[in-house]
């Protein structure tokens, strides 16, 4: 038989084939992320070195943020703060926990068990790919990719004037984290049935991590010890400069990593340690009718989203009494905080409503963009293939997205609510923080507007929503701190809001956000109704 | 290799998932260079055999060889030599069929480009296209493309024709039929009948993880029966009663007589004579199809109660 291809041994199996699979079926998300991440680490660099060029004002930064706990809780206890790297990993403490981690999750998870579950891998197989190598190929573009970002992370803190060390030491703290969650979701995919079990189980383990991270920081207890977003913390950049942590996140990493090759060798393509049982032979009455049968496409998402929301304001309502000691004693938190003397609850408040309001909006996109999924898998053509009409369908789906949101934000804003009251010791709080939850539904329900109009006109583009999405996330959490333009500032819905309570929700502000929603929202029908489905 | 030691040999080969019995003491032997039809209705446990015989799963007890290696322990050295489409065909939505045909021509042993740009005008194919704007047919002629330029020594086919229409159906056979003439020995698993009818060499039937029956369609015709139709001018004699004969229907029709009935193959030439005798007017003899072998196969294993499903699948 004459061999086809020139090299050596054409038939044996080669890594190298696998990665390059890898990296063309998945290069524009490695190319995004990677871009994406890069640019927004180098921008908040620049963006604080701009606005803290002299040791004064790194000085006074230092002073205010190690005096609260609270924002230890948040952004992690920075050693060696007083400096340019040690206030950029401050500011940028939050977003990282997330980002990073988030980063190898997905390469991961799209890599290896998206593709087991949509049968893609079996083709794969059938060729001259060992069982291990799609585990091992996913594992080493995904590294790749951490190691791009991480780079490209280290230049751009050097450029801005951070030392070289410190620059290198924090960009590999931040890869190592990236890659033990990688190690993490590899070994989750060879344990789970479906990708979206991949997503939400890292998520698990993410969200533990973070608050394991906080606990420890605000304790001052070894608990930080167990987290890897405490392992990144602890290598101390701008500190004492502990290169030797970076071996903990290696180690796990390759561990897990590891184990993920291991067991994919060995198991059978397709099952899985966890998995369903058997279900009911018969759909009920509720879930036949359009509205229940939306309910149960939605109840898995908008539970995740949920508890992410009240996790957030279970933990800073806990920390609210803290807080405001800190507060009394510095008066210069406040001013780095950005809360009006005199009214430190409520600047906490807001603050933490923000980061509910970013929450409740990631649910609405994620929400709609499951429509999109519905329709390029097929199952809206079989659903619309009946009696039920688009509008009908769409509208059911909207009803029930929008109630899942309603759901998020007052449970969570009561979730506040109750820990504030329990920590400070009175009620005084609960209507305004109630209040803010609401003032911030218009702002998310632009964007929900935005994921819809594109869902309904360029459904191909929707990604793009997620795109706005991070811009207004950047622009919300790290604008103000930063100073950006006043223009900026505008892009992002939630700076119409005005910062309830500690500012005042403009009545005027909220029904413009309204409108466009409403705007936004009513195209994104119409545009539904007249275009084809695919 | 030699050409007596199969290509594929199983022997009393179980898989268990959990409680479910998918394989129950399959045997099968695949000859080089034969067509081999692999035939049973959906959830007899085809697809199960394949991906054992592929070591992308692992079998529970039992012998399996592939080129006379074990295939879970070699599995990605054994498929340089082989090509498989799966039966659910899954591609990358975005990338383009040319992207796909060269993805998947990176894990097969090497490439014949000249037969694979063949095969992309032979299946009228817009390579240019993206997956997620092809019909289910076409990202199934992505798949046959792959495979059928691989060159490879043996391709898997587990339904490889489901979403073709008929005109493609006709050009996958004569592709078929080109590989084995190169000597390609083939695994063709199908629950159409007259696909394997038209191309295999040797069949086995599968049920509930089991081989009911396997030979050449020669052998397997023997145990079953031929259909005769004939018109005459006279009543034919002692047809009724005559040997192998039976099911005989005679009825007179504008003053002819219309004869119907089964016989065995060995007493065919008897019956015809007498035919004769009564003055043949048009006469049809109808060899017994798969369908009725599938039925035959069948019928030995089957309790009343499920006599409609099978049927039903056999006359899909």
């Amino acid at each position: 038989m004459s061999a086809g291809a020139g090299t050596a041994d054409p038939r044996r199996p080669r890594l190298n084939t696998m990665a390059g699979i890898v990296w063309r079926t998945q290069r524009r998300t490695i190319l995004v992320w990677v871009a994406a991440l890069a640019a927004g680490m180098i921008g908040t660099a620049a963006a604080v070195a701009g606005l803290y060029d002299t040791p004064a004002e790194i000085h006074t930064y230092a002073e205010a943020v190690t005096s609260g706990s609270a924002l230890a809780a948040i952004n992690g206890a920075v050693e060696g703060i007083d400096s340019l790297g040690g206030v950029i990993q401050d500011e940028f403490g939050f977003l990282a926990s997330f980002l990073l981690p988030l980063l190898g999750i997905t390469l991961i998870a799209g890599s290896t068990r998206r593709e087991e579950e949509s049968g893609r891998l079996e083709t794969i197989l059938g060729g001259r790919i060992a069982r291990h190598q799609p585990a091992l190929a996913a594992l080493t573009v995904a590294t790749a990719a951490i190691l791009a970002t991480a780079v490209l992370f280290a230049a751009g803190l050097v450029l801005e004037g951070v030392p070289v060390s410190g620059a290198i030491l924090y960009s590999a703290a931040l890869g190592a984290l990236a890659f033990v969650f990688a190690g993490f979701a590899a070994l989750l995919a060879q344990l789970v049935l479906h990708a979206r079990g991949v997503y939400t189980w890292s998520l698990i383990g993410l969200a533990a991590a973070y608050v394991l991270r906080g606990i420890g920081d605000t304790t001052g207890t070894g608990l930080v010890w167990l987290s890897p977003l405490g392992w990144a913390e602890k290598t101390a950049p701008f500190g004492d400069q502990r290169w030797w942590v970076l071996a903990l996140p290696a180690v796990a990493g390759l561990v897990m990593g590891g184990a993920a090759v291991w067991l994919a060798a060995r198991r059978d393509l397709g099952s899985a340690l966890l998995r369903g049982g058997a279900g009911p032979a018969g759909a009920t009455r509720v879930r036949r009718g359009p509205i229940g049968f939306a309910a149960w496409i939605h109840g898995p998402a908008t539970a995740g989203w949920l508890s992410g929301g009240i996790l957030l304001t279970a933990m800073m309502g806990a920390l609210a009494r803290p807080f405001l000691d800190a507060m009394a004693g510095n008066p210069a938190l406040g001013r780095a905080m950005g809360v009006a003397a005199g009214r430190p609850l409520d600047g906490f408040v807001a603050a933490t409503q923000l980061y509910l309001a970013v929450i409740a909006a990631g649910y609405v996109i994620q929400a709609i963009g499951a429509l999109r999924t519905e329709e390029a898998d097929g199952r809206l053509a079989t659903r619309l293939a009946g009696t039920l009409s688009r509008n009908r369908w769409l509208a059911a789906h909207g009803a029930v997205i929008a109630a899942g949101l309603l759901l998020i934000v007052v449970g969570s804003s009561l979730v506040l609510a109750l820990t504030t009251a329990w920590s400070v010791g009175n009620t005084d709080e609960t209507g305004a923080i109630m209040a803010a939850g609401l003032a911030y539904l218009p702002a998310e329900l632009v964007l929900a507007g935005l994921a819809l109009a594109l869902f309904g006109r360029w459904p191909r583009a929707f990604a793009l929503t997620w795109a706005a999405y991070a811009a207004a996330t950047f622009i919300a959490l790290l604008g103000p701190g930063l100073d950006l333009a006043r223009w900026v500032l505008d892009l992002a819905p939630t700076t119409h809001v005005g910062s309830p309570p500690v500012g005042t929700a403009q009545a005027g502000s909220l029904t413009a956000l309204s409108l466009v929603a409403a705007v936004l929202i009513m195209a994104g029908f119409t545009a539904f109704h007249r275009r084809d489905t695919s | 290799m030699s050409r007596s030691v199969p290509v594929i040999h199983v022997r009393d080969l179980r898989k268990t998932f959990g409680k479910v019995r998918a394989l129950d003491g399959l045997d099968l032997s695949v000859r080089p260079g034969e067509v081999h039809g692999f035939l049973g209705p959906n959830g007899s446990g085809k697809s199960t055999t394949i991906r054992i015989l592929l070591g992308l799963i692992r079998a529970t007890a039992g012998r399996v060889e592939l080129f006379g290696a074990d295939p879970w322990r070699e599995a990605a050295g054994l498929h340089g030599r082989l090509a498989y489409v799966a039966g659910d065909v899954a591609l990358w939505p975005g990338l383009t069929g040319g992207q796909c045909l060269d993805v998947l021509g990176a894990t097969h042993g090497g490439v014949d480009r000249r037969r694979r740009d063949d095969l992309i005008a032979r299946f009228d194919l817009d390579p240019a296209k993206r997956i997620r704007d092809y019909s289910k047919g076409n990202r199934q002629k992505v798949a046959l493309v792959a495979a059928l330029a691989a060159e490879a020594e043996l391709l898997i086919l587990d339904e490889p024709t489901s979403g073709l229409d008929p005109l493609m159906e006709q050009a996958f056979q004569q592709c078929v039929r080109e590989r084995r003439e190169d000597g390609v020995t083939v695994l063709l698993s199908s629950h159409i009948l007259g696909e394997v009818e038209a191309l295999a060499d040797r069949v086995s039937i599968i049920r509930r993880g089991r081989a009911v029956t396997t030979g050449s369609l020669a052998e397997l015709r023997r145990h079953t029966r031929t259909s005769v139709h004939a018109v005459t001018i006279a009543e034919p004699e002692g047809l009724a009663g005559a040997p192998g004969v039976a099911d005989c229907v005679c009825e007179r029709a504008d003053g002819r007589v219309d004869a119907r009935f089964t016989i065995d193959a060995e007493h065919l030439d008897a019956a015809i004579g007498r035919l004769h005798a009564a003055r043949i007017h048009t006469l049809t003899v109808t060899p017994p199809s798969l369908d009725a072998l599938f039925l035959h196969a069948y019928g030995e294993t089957l309790d009343a109660r499920e006599t409609g499903e099978t049927l039903a699948e056999a006359t899909r």
